[in-house]
């Protein structure tokens, strides 16, 4: 039996969904519709789409979600919309009201609900299950070595980095203090993220290093978790999503500051408020652990405020050109723009040369890239060629997502550039 | 409902990637810009050549299926919307420039690239391409011709059919005809190019359009003013053309749009003004910095409480993307926007404000306007909804007045949007009826089982 679906979800934007007025602007925009030319794929048909859902016209069928799910939730829609229809919001919405009425489908509901809030069991997990891929992975052209679960499913034939030999959680301390000799400024929680925690822990290591030397005390709690991006934006899965949100807001109690290196995980910590309140209490709780929470660029220059000379060049980056792509859910999501340029700009020994439209989206976009990857790869080209004609040695950005996105495409496409994260820029 | 083996015909021509039946799908190609009508087809076609073109229409014409033709969707009359069903033909999988030629200044193209695509091709190129419907970032070349488009720049330049040299169409029967040419001067019968624009999809489908351009103009400079007064606002523009000076744009708001612009999207604009006034001169440099002078003197003279001359070109940019956001601000106010698109003779447009305010006061609806003004086209808004029968009627009937008022000043019934559905119920008041009934002939021989956008322009007899 299929529950009747309510969509309580849906009616909380109703807003944007009235707003829309469709004068077909974010045809210009949205990189999907750039690539497939079919009015679904684009924020005004799907908000209509979704109009029709509520009218009873539609059904929330495999056809229907097909369509809304080829969405890599880049906002660029919204941030070009001269209504200011936020569309994204009703699709994740509607994902949610979806799982409400019949539940997140096997093995997904595995992986959600039981997997990733249970931090030591997705270590494991990830280790092990390299056979996992099978059920997990539809099928694909190409191999994939080394990786399992759904660090593999965004495989799929990717070139991507192998799992770490040793997670982060294992080789760091909870509490990192600054050296000798350096006063404390400050006490800030650093949410590590998976990717990090899983694949690049030398850049959790590095960014605790970088920190501390600067006189912050950084605190990797334990008990954290996944954001939650998976589940709740990806997927529709609120339930986990709060599993998640309860956890990472008890384990970060203690901090007034929360910094996270990954774009992603920053705005996904961010929207809990909006997406996953249901009861006044989490409401509120969500909302003041979200004002707490700073991008690793954002927290640097805006709080941390730190001088230009503390910006100095790794030896590997030194005299080389480097150019900037911004994540979607940095440049739009939060509106975090100028604070990583400035950074690279400051850096003495490096050559910052920016991309054209370096906002555009990568064409990652977690689960979106795992169902469409060919649709992923030829946004993805778009990128590549932006890269390329800057001339640039290292394209560098803070989304660990965007980055396996950035190493797969480049290579694919034959432009031998670095790949990095901004914190690796730093000595 | 159309027939299984006409949809394998379909996809015979284009491939399966070409037709969509899926109900998502059509409920996706249900609508335009307007926010009265839907209407689904049976089923979408997205050719990528003229020869699948011809063939669709060969085998709609044969089957009396309706054929629909769809750019980007962003008309604000109707045109698009396939309401007999049948085939929606859309055209943005057409999309290629096929020539710029710099030293004939021509260009020609497939239908469905996006204006704003366009432009910035030219602009690498130095040209130009004046015609600039406020939806550029959405709207097909194709598109702007069948709805022979204009936008702020039409004061001093013009609009589509201005620029239009040749064309490539496909005829009913599937026949691929061209009319016109490249080149600038043609005198070779009738203007057959003419009869295809501003044609909303009802006589053929355009498959290839040929442009004359400018190159682009060295300098230009914006201008905001602020007035007390709607009416002293279209005095001013009328003084300015009076005085010899043609402004290359002009647009026009309100307080309503200035408010709902701040609340959207903030900039600054001040909130007290009643009408707020863009203008743009552009040429050689030494003549903009003179004209400039002269418009903002008149604007003065003419009561502006304040001038304001953009200081470089993101604060001109930032004017004129309030302008476009003003649409939005109109029409996402309410459940339904009847928006007028009337013009009326430049010279009118003070008294036509006027007696706009007298409309509102005698029908008790708040008229919200915004135009170009420059070209005496304004498009007067009642915000209403449809849901309610009785509100919607009278809604209904002030809309009507304001068009008569526009005629009475011997204006016309649009400007820019054309016909489509939602203006039909006025055509036969604003056209003379033999002029009107040879439309209707025109199309009998060019369309005799009138598949191709039928139900629009015009009311069916007996409806
Ligand atoms: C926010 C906004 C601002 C606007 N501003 C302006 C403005 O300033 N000036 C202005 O003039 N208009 C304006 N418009 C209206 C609209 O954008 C224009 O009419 C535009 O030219 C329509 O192009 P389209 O590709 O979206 O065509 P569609 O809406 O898809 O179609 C419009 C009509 O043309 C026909 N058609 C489309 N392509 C073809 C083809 N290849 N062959 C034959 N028939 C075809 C269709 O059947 C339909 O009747 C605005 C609309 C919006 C939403
Ligand atoms: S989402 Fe915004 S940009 Fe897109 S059609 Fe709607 S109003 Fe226009
Ligand atoms: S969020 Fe991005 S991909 Fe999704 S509809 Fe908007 S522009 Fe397109």
């Amino acid at each position: 039996m299929v529950a009747k679906t309510k969509y309580d979800e849906i009616k909380k934007f109703e807003g944007d969904l009235e707003q829309c007025m469709k004068c077909g602007f974010c045809t210009f925009w949205c990189p999907v519709y750039q690539e497939e030319w079919v009015e679904s794929s684009v924020a005004r048909g799907k908000n209509m789409m979704i109009r029709g859902l509520l009218a009873g016209d539609l059904e929330y069928t495999k056809e229907f979600a097909a369509r809304l799910n080829k969405c890599t939730l880049c906002m660029a829609c919204t941030a070009n919309c001269p209504a200011k229809a936020n569309i994204p919001n009703i699709i994740v919405a509607a994902r949610a009201d979806t799982v409400k009425a019949r539940g997140v489908k096997f093995p997904y509901n595995i992986v959600y609900r039981c997997v990733l809030p249970r931090r030591t069991l997705f270590g494991n997990i990830v280790r092990f299950a390299s056979w996992f891929q099978g059920v997990f992975l539809p099928r694909t052209e190409g191999t994939i070595r080394h990786l399992a679960m759904f660090l593999s499913a965004l495989g799929k034939g990717r070139n991507i980095p192998q799992i770490a030999p040793k997670f982060l959680r294992q080789i760091v301390p909870v509490v990192n203090r600054p050296p000798a000799g350096v006063e404390t400024r400050m006490k800030v929680g650093y949410f590590t993220g998976c990717m990090t925690d899983f694949v690049f822990p030398e850049l959790g290591e590095h960014i605790i290093d970088f920190l501390t030397r600067n006189g912050v005390e950084v605190v990797v709690p334990k008990e954290q978790g996944c954001c939650g991006a998976p589940a709740f934006l990806g997927a529709g899965d609120f339930d986990t999503g709060r599993k998640l949100a309860d956890t990472n807001i008890k384990a970060f109690e203690d901090v007034d500051y929360i910094v996270s290196d990954c774009a992603t995980c920053t705005s996904s910590l961010k929207d809990y408020a909006k997406y996953l309140a249901d009861t006044p209490e989490r409401k509120e709780a969500y909302a003041r652990f979200g004002e707490k929470v700073y991008d690793i660029s954002q927290f640097l220059v805006d709080v941390l405020k730190l001088p230009a000379s503390a910006y100095r060049a790794a030896p590997e980056v030194k005299g080389k050109k480097v150019t900037w792509h911004d994540p979607c859910h940095l440049v739009r999501h939060l509106g975090i723009k100028d604070q990583p340029r400035q950074i690279i700009k400051s850096i003495p020994d490096v050559e910052y040369v920016e991309m054209p439209n370096a906002d555009r989206c990568c064409g990652m976009a977690g689960t979106f890239s795992v169902y469409y990857y060919d649709l992923s790869k030829k946004i993805a080209d778009k990128k590549v060629e932006s890269i390329r004609s800057t001339g640039a040695d290292i394209v560098v950005s803070s989304c660990p997502g965007c980055e396996i996105q950035l190493i797969d495409s480049t290579i694919r496409n034959k432009l031998p550039v670095k790949v990095m994260h901004i914190m690796e820029l730093l000595q | 409902m159309i027939k299984p083996e006409i949809v394998s015909q379909l996809q015979k021509i284009t491939g399966k990637e070409g037709v969509l039946t899926a109900k998502e799908d059509l409920n996706a190609y249900s609508y335009d810009g307007t926010t009265t009508w839907t209407h689904m087809p049976d089923v979408v076609v997205l050719p990528t050549t003229t020869e699948q073109i011809s063939r669709v229409l060969k085998l709609a014409n044969e089957n009396k299926v309706p054929v629909t033709t769809r750019g980007a969707g962003t008309n604000v009359s109707g045109g698009s919307i396939p309401i007999k069903g049948g085939i929606v033909l859309c055209t943005v999988k057409m999309n290629k420039i096929l020539d710029i030629n710099k030293t004939n200044l021509t260009a020609t193209v497939e239908p469905g690239v996006v204006l704003q695509n366009f432009n910035t091709a030219l602009a690498k190129e130095g040209l130009f391409y004046p015609p600039d419907p406020q939806s550029f970032l959405g709207c097909t070349m194709g598109g702007t011709v069948a709805e022979n488009a204009g936008g702020p720049y039409c004061v001093k330049y013009g609009v589509t059919k201005q620029y239009l040299l040749g064309l490539e169409v496909v005829l009913a029967n599937g026949y691929v005809m061209k009319v016109g040419g490249v080149t600038v001067k043609n005198r070779t019968g009738y203007e057959l190019v003419m009869l295809f624009t501003g044609s909303e999809g009802t006589l053929a489908v355009i498959t290839k359009i040929t442009v004359r351009l400018l190159p682009m103009p060295a300098a230009s400079k914006t201008m905001m003013a602020v007035f007390d007064d709607m009416i002293a606002g279209g005095q001013a523009v009328s003084n300015i053309i009076g005085s010899g000076v043609v402004p290359a744009k002009s647009a026009f708001v309100d307080n309503f749009v200035i408010r709902r612009i701040e609340q959207m999207t903030p900039m600054g604009l001040p909130l007290d003004a009643n009408a707020l006034m863009l203008l743009m001169d552009d040429g050689n440099p030494a003549a903009v910095e003179t004209d400039t002078q002269q418009i903002v003197d008149i604007l003065k003279k003419s009561g502006a409480k304040e001038v304001k001359i953009a200081k470089d070109a993101d604060e001109a940019a930032a004017y004129w993307k309030m302008r476009s956001a003003g649409f939005a601000a109109v029409f996402g106010a309410a459940h339904t926007v009847l928006a007028e698109d009337v013009a009326v003779p430049r010279d009118k447009l003070a008294e036509f404000i006027k007696k706009l305010g007298e409309i509102s006061e005698r029908t008790g609806f708040f008229i919200q306007y915004l135009g170009h003004a420059g070209d005496g086209n304004l498009h007067p808004s009642i915000f209403t909804d449809i849901r309610k029968e009785d509100e919607f009627a009278r809604a209904q009937a002030a809309m009507g007045e304001i068009f008569r008022a526009a005629l009475s000043l011997g204006g016309v019934l649009s400007g820019e949007h054309g016909i489509g559905l939602e203006k039909q119920r006025f055509l036969k008041e604003a056209m003379d009826p033999v002029a009107l009934d040879l439309m209707k002939k025109i199309k009998g021989i060019l369309d005799p089982n009138n598949i191709l956008n039928p139900g629009k322009i015009w009311e069916e007899e007996g409806a």
